[in-house]
């Protein structure tokens, strides 16, 4: 039965404020701040240790009584799903002990406090190897409890898939029914796992199902509306084939991962459809950009990444021209046009920012080194790549309709996450969530070994360094995982490495088929593993018998990244649950994180500084690099608010 | 926001399959802007309006319910290939055309959102409104419909019959003021009195609502509807005012310019009539009212409604004239462009003009109106500071708040995020840092020629006052007053009766006694010695008066120039002894006698005052140099000639209870400086004039930080 309570909840969901500016966004940075005060997590920690305390209640009882003190439980929670303390307290020993008896597992206070922050809608940086699947069990068992439409949000397929399986016997046994949509699933399969009081999914499911929800609504999305149409027209069925129940509460695992570093990717709902006009010009464009030249023509602007014609580059385009048809006869589109070619001719390199696989451009993800196969360039930018590799032009897909994942995680009315690393990006985290981060202290102390930085003037002794490193460290056969950045500069290590003869794994964006075995390997005594940067997130590298005697695994980045939150992921494959490790970072001036993001009279005078002035610089270029990319990230969000403004004359 | 050139746009699909128009009932009208073609779009419901580009208008005007933008967008790209508006471009066109109410669209729009706008744009309003706080505005009325009903009759005066009758009438107008000229400027003077503020404030409201009214007849007889009038709060003054903005649209320039200065028209035309009504009555109120009015609609308007520097009335008819059209904004934009090219090496920056003549246009009128409105904004600062006490110094603070410390702020804003500036950021900030540096270090520490000004008047350094020393009423002006006199040299007789009778009473009882005397030396010796005793004191009044007698022939004790203005009057009067009939100046040594205020006492004890000059009224243009003056220590009371106080006009404030406005309202200092001789400049004892001071060069920004804080302190006790 659809009563228009249900009908008004299917597509009710926050409407985000707008972007905090001026004076409210000082206000709003003090309550941060506030936010984040230290005393929360020790609260936190108090009620978990309270919670721990309270487990004797349950202890004893048998599955049954349990059971139905759960049942009431979630009775209470259905009414209230923010009780008083001491029911939250009882709440979080008893779904605590369910757990041991479902799964076997028993949860630590450390991972109360995870679940306990997780339901008051805060982020949790746990560490990898902390439990955070089961912390968020219990955080979901919670929210399923109010009956909301509950959603934890996975990596990917595989996890959501395993968690839910995993967790199953939890939910069942506390009264949730638990779901997954995963991306083979039809929209029969889709609109019943929705259903379910908690759902595991992934961001692109969960957002595409969202848009195609709101396609097949059209002007009916409005609930109002919905009613009236109702009303006046019965027998007109209205809101058929919809797969969502609403948005209401969300659980983000990797939450720097979808709320950041992947926020601002758009995700598109398309159609393909002929575009011979773009498809023309983005031939025609390649074969002028070829004929232009560096320095004559063009001048590049590494740091922003952007082409600048020269007045000579421009006569030359226009004598080009003459001959061509229509668009090309004006002067701005022409240039525009040269100018996309060009940019990808110089800043997009096969294997660093995208792979070929079957003829087609796969775009790699920048953050974790993993093919996106589903991602595209904006329009004229993928089709200009094409033409430079001399692929066939594909036709750009036509947008029917498109949402970032900040906008679309801003409608949540409830959302707490999760993530090894979230403490560099706090303020992000506060600003467009209103997400104050927790750092939730590991179980067992960390004794991971971070040794300091070594610095190098040119990149070409930063890589014989490199190798005698993992030659010394080899010899001790101690297991070693050497992460780079891109996938070019990976292969260039195995090549190196295979030129000193050892023996190694590579894992890269061209190799996905054996991550999982590379992986379960990579832990054990005198391995050797290459990997791009997506080893780092999530992975859980197990050391093999006898490794941590000999201090465990030893991790080298090969250079700094953009983002430090990366960097801390790649070492913490280290050390995990108390296993000794140890990491160390290799950072050449030639990088390409100080040569984009130092000014260029520091970057000279680093040639002839020491360490100390190098690792200066290497935390200003990265602190510069997330302050140019936090800006970017709220120069969408405010185009996207005021595009929402500026055509709702035609819908969203 | 995305570079509005691009062709493509990744929002397309927003749009792409809408199908919009133009709102049913909005007008177009063509105009032209140095020969460039607009389009004006207006929404007559809302009255607003929208100015787009031919480009842009080609796609407008293609809009059509029965397809979709995107087939409109690939016509117009396929029929203009270089000028059709990009995907961006269309976008942004689209939404101001929605946010100015244009658009016509099928899709119900979002209420919340129609009414987040509304809510926002009542906060822009009110904001604005408290921003200018000097000029605020309360509409009140909607006039239009008075206007329709009334036109007939009086749009019969908007024609070349009504131009010549203008003419005839001002003409006739100067000429009466001309041939009363002198009767004219003399008024003026006491235009800015106490008494006569309300009057004039009156003429002010009663000549502005014709303004006001001026405008509005023309706007309508145009065609333009005028749905606005209210109450502007011009410096807390209220004022009258109409919203003509309907004439922007107009496709004539010569009717848009005709609307600007319609105002100014119709008050030269009151000023005329007024000035018939004020060579015609005598004194009284109306004599007056029509003087105040005629001034203001003459004077004022000329000096502020034509200045086009401020955004009156003359302003709109610059900008219609030279045909740049958002004058001031587009002014501001391009010395921002010149800024961000010469200064920060922003080559990417483009001018909004699109001709050098329209440049150069922007660069003049840009510099000299952010000048000049420094020098107003400035000025009404000071002045609200200075006239409304507590209340003043909140206003001030606002005031300060919106002219200086908003735009440094947002400029330092625009300094720190401006996207425009990425990639020139460091050089902006450096230049603008050098630049500020250089600025304050001008005003902190280059010493400027530094002076205070202080009223006086010329006064012989010897002179004497001629009195008479016996009792007497004139009989006879011996030397005419005005002449250089010799000492001893009679200048006025007096004659008394009284003391001629006295003489003779006198002389008849020493001629008594003399006989009494002879008469006892013969009979009896004793009695001669008191005999002898009396004639003596009867001979001495005889001749002590017979001194008197001749002393009521004045004359001059020095040599010198011998003053007496009043003295014609006096004649036959009756003088007690004592009285001062006028003076006697030594015309070689004059002496000008200063009053210096209290705030400038400090410079003035400070014992480095390198020089003075002094310069007399009437001859302001030739100097005296002093090297010599003296203070007198002590704070004065009695101002050294009533010329320099309030009541007669000058410059000291007097104490109101004192009828002869010489008791300074507040101590201040004498000085008294030497007077060189001088051929060129007539050294009149009595002259009032002014001395400069001059300090050792002095830093402009330590100076003002006083100046302000004596202000503070003398005016609040602060």
């Amino acid at each position: 039965m659809l009563t228009p309570t249900v009908d008004y909840r299917r597509t009710a969901h926050r409407v985000p404020e707008r972007p905090h500016q001026g004076l409210d966004a000082a206000v709003n940075w003090c309550i941060g701040r506030y936010q984040r005060r230290g005393a929360r997590l020790t609260e936190l920690l108090h009620s978990a240790n309270l919670a721990d305390a309270r487990g004797s209640e349950f202890k004893d009882l048998r599955d049954h009584d349990l059971q139905e003190k759960l049942f009431a439980l979630r009775d209470t929670f259905r009414r209230e799903p923010t009780p008083d303390h001491d029911t939250m307290l009882a709440a979080l020993a008893a779904v605590r002990e369910a757990a041991h008896r479902c799964v076997g597992l028993r949860a630590f206070p450390v991972q109360l406090a995870g679940a306990l922050a997780l339901h008051r809608g805060c982020l949790a940086e746990m560490a990898t190897g902390e439990g955070k699947t089961l912390t968020a069990g219990i955080a979901g068992v919670l929210a399923g409890w109010t009956r909301h439409p509950t959603h934890i949000i996975t990596v990917n397929d595989y996890l959501a898939a395993r968690d839910a399986e995993w967790l199953r016997p939890l939910y069942t046994f506390c009264g949730v029914r638990v779901g997954c949509v995963t991306a083979q699933l039809d929209a029969a399969g889709r609109a019943r796992e929705y259903d379910r009081d908690v759902t595991y999914t992934t961001s692109k499911e969960l957002l595409a199902d969202f848009l195609r929800d709101r396609l097949r609504l059209g002007a009916l999305r409005d609930p109002s509306r919905r009613l009236i149409r109702r009303m006046l027209q019965p027998r007109n069925a209205v809101a058929d084939g919809l797969v969502q129940r609403g948005l209401h509460t969300a659980i983000v695992d990797e939450a720097d991962s979808v709320l950041i570093d992947e926020a601002v990717t758009p995700l598109i709902i398309s159609a393909p459809r002929k575009n011979e006009l773009l498809r023309e010009a983005g031939i025609y464009a390649a074969k002028i950009a070829n004929e232009l030249d560096s320095e004559t023509d063009y001048r590049l602007n590494q740091r922003f990444r952007e082409v600048e014609l020269t007045d000579e580059g421009r006569q030359k385009i226009a004598r080009r021209c003459d001959s061509l048809p229509g668009i090309w006869r004006g002067e701005a589109r022409r240039t525009e046009l040269v100018r996309i070619a060009l940019t990808a001719r110089e800043f997009f390199q096969r294997d660093r920012q995208y792979i070929l696989a079957d003829g087609k451009v796969v775009i790699v993800d920048e953050f974790t080194g993993r093919p996106m196969p589903q991602r595209t360039w904006r329009e004229g930018l993928h089709q200009a790549i094409e033409a430079k590799e001399g692929l066939e032009i594909t036709d750009p897909s036509e947008t029917i309709a498109r949402m970032s994942f900040q906008r679309f995680f801003r409608c949540f009315h409830r959302i707490s996450g999760m993530t090894g690393t979230a403490w560099e990006a706090a303020g992000e985290f506060w600003q467009i969530y209103g997400l104050p981060v927790v750092r939730i202290p590991t179980h067992r102390p960390c004794i991971r070994e971070q040794w300091p930085d070594r610095f190098f003037a040119r990149e070409f002794d930063k890589w014989n360094a490199i190798l005698e490193d993992i030659e010394q460290l080899h010899a001790k056969r101690r297991p070693i995982l050497v992460g780079t950045r891109s996938v070019a500069a990976s292969e260039k290590l195995a090549g190196l490495l295979r030129g000193r003869g050892m023996e190694f794994h590579l894992l890269n964006a061209s190799r996905l088929a054996e991550e999982a075995t590379i992986i379960a390997i990579a832990g054990e005594r005198g391995r050797i593993t290459i990997a791009t940067n997506m080893a780092g997130r999530g992975t859980d590298i197990r050391l093999g018998s006898g490794v941590a005697e000999i201090g465990g695994l030893h991790v080298i980045a090969t250079e700094r990244h953009e983002s430090g939150r990366v960097d801390r992921q790649l070492f913490g494959r280290a050390g995990r649950q108390g296993d000794p490790g140890s990491a160390q970072a290799f950072v050449s001036n030639e990088d390409e994180l100080l040569r984009r993001y130092l000014p260029k009279p520091l970057s000279g005078a680093l040639n002839s500084g020491g360490t100390t002035f190098s690792a200066t610089a290497v935390r200003l270029a990265q602190r510069q690099a997330q302050h140019l990319a936090f800006k970017q990230r709220k120069a969408v969000l405010r185009a996207d608010a005021w595009l929402d403004e500026a055509l709702s004359f035609a819908g969203e | 926001m995305a570079d509005p050139t691009s062709t493509f746009s990744e929002s397309w699909y927003r749009v792409a399959n809408q199908r919009l128009c133009l709102r049913p009932g909005v007008r177009v009208r063509r105009q032209n802007f140095r020969g460039e073609r607009w389009f004006v779009l207006e929404n007559p419901f809302t009255n607003e309006y929208f100015r787009i580009r031919p480009e842009a208008y080609e796609f407008v005007a293609r809009l059509d319910p029965r397809r979709t933008v995107e087939d409109v967008w690939r016509e117009c790209l396929e029929k203009h290939p270089d000028d059709a508006p990009g995907q961006e471009a269309v976008l942004q066109l689209l939404s101001q055309l929605y946010f100015s109410n244009l658009l016509q669209y099928d899709q119900a729009t979002d209420a919340t959102n129609l009414f987040e706008r509304f809510k926002k744009r009542q906060q822009r309003e009110w904001r604005s409104r408290l921003l200018n706080i000097m000029f605020m505005r309360f509409p009140l009325l909607d006039p239009d419909r008075f206007l329709v009903r009334t036109l007939p009759v009086v749009g019969k005066s908007i024609s070349w019959f009504g131009a010549i009758l203008w003419l005839v009438v001002v003409s006739a107008g100067i000429k009466v003021v001309a041939d009363n000229w002198d009767a004219a400027k003399q008024q003026s003077q006491g235009i800015l009195t106490p008494e006569n503020l309300p009057l004039l404030y009156v003429g002010m409201i009663l000549i502005k609502a014709i303004h006001e009214f001026g405008h509005a007849f023309i706007c309508r007889r145009f065609g333009g509807e005028v749905h606005t009038m209210g109450i502007m709060l011009m410096i807390f003054t209220p004022m009258p005012y109409v919203d003509a903005s309907s004439s922007w649209s107009f496709r004539s320039r010569r009717q848009r310019i005709l609307v600007g200065a319609a105002g100014m028209i119709v008050e030269l035309f009151a000023a005329a009539l007024l000035a018939f009504v004020w060579a015609n009555t005598g004194q009284g109120t109306l004599h007056s009212l029509a003087y105040n009015m005629m001034f203001i609609a003459s004077v004022s308007t000329v000096i502020f409604n034509a200045n086009p520097l401020l955004r009156f009335d003359g302003y709109y008819i610059l900008s219609d004239l030279i045909d740049i059209p958002n004058l001031t904004q587009r002014a501001n934009k391009h010395l921002r462009h010149l800024a961000e090219r010469g200064l920060f090496g922003l080559t990417k920056s483009e001018s909004p003009a699109r001709t050098t003549s329209e440049a150069s246009w922007l660069t003049v009128f840009g510099i000299s109106s952010g000048i000049y409105r420094l020098f107003v904004f400035a000025g009404i600062l000071i002045l609200v500071a200075d006239q409304f006490f507590l209340i003043g110094i909140v206003m001030a603070v606002v005031c300060f708040i919106s002219w200086v410390t908003v735009p440094i702020f947002k400029f330092i804003k625009y300094l720190a995020s401006s996207p425009l500036l990425d990639r020139h950021r460091p050089r902006a900030v450096a230049v603008s840092i050098a630049l500020a540096a250089v600025l304050i270090g001008v005003l902190q520490f280059t010493p400027f020629p530094s002076h205070f000004r202080a009223p006086g008047v010329v006064q012989g350094r010897e002179w004497t006052q001629v009195v008479n020393e016996t009792s007497g009423s004139i009989v006879e002006i011996l030397t005419p007053p005005g002449q250089l006199v010799r000492a001893g040299q009679p200048l006025v007789r007096l004659e008394s009766k009284e003391l001629e009778l006295a003489i003779a009473q006198a002389r008849a009882q020493q001629v008594e006694i003399e006989t009494r005397l002879r008469a006892v030396v013969s009979k009896d010796a004793s009695g001669i010695k008191p005999l002898r005793e009396l004639l003596g004191s009867v001979t001495n009044r005889v001749a002590k008066l017979v001194t008197d007698q001749n002393s009521l022939t004045v004359r001059a004790r020095h040599d010198g120039l011998w003053i007496a203005p009043e003295l014609k009057d006096a004649r036959t009067r009756w003088l007690a002894r004592g009285t001062p009939m006028g003076l006697l100046v030594n015309p070689a040594t004059f002496q000008f006698t200063a009053t210096v205020r209290q705030e400038e006492a400090q410079a003035l004890f400070s014992q480095k005052l390198t020089g003075a000059e002094i310069r007399l009224h009437g001859q302001a243009g030739r100097t005296l140099a002093t090297k010599q003056w003296e203070v007198i220590p002590g704070g004065q009371r009695t101002l050294p000639s009533p010329a320099l106080g309030w009541q007669a006009g000058g410059e000291m404030p007097v104490a109101a209870d004192d009828k002869q406005g010489v008791r300074s309202a507040e101590p201040f200092f004498e000085v008294r400086a030497a007077l060189p001789a001088s051929e060129e400049i007539a050294l009149l004892h009595g002259r009032s004039g002014k001395i400069r001071f001059d300090q050792p060069w002095e830093p402009l920004l330590p100076r003002w930080i006083r100046s302000l804080r004596q202000m503070l302190q003398k005016r609040y006790q602060l």
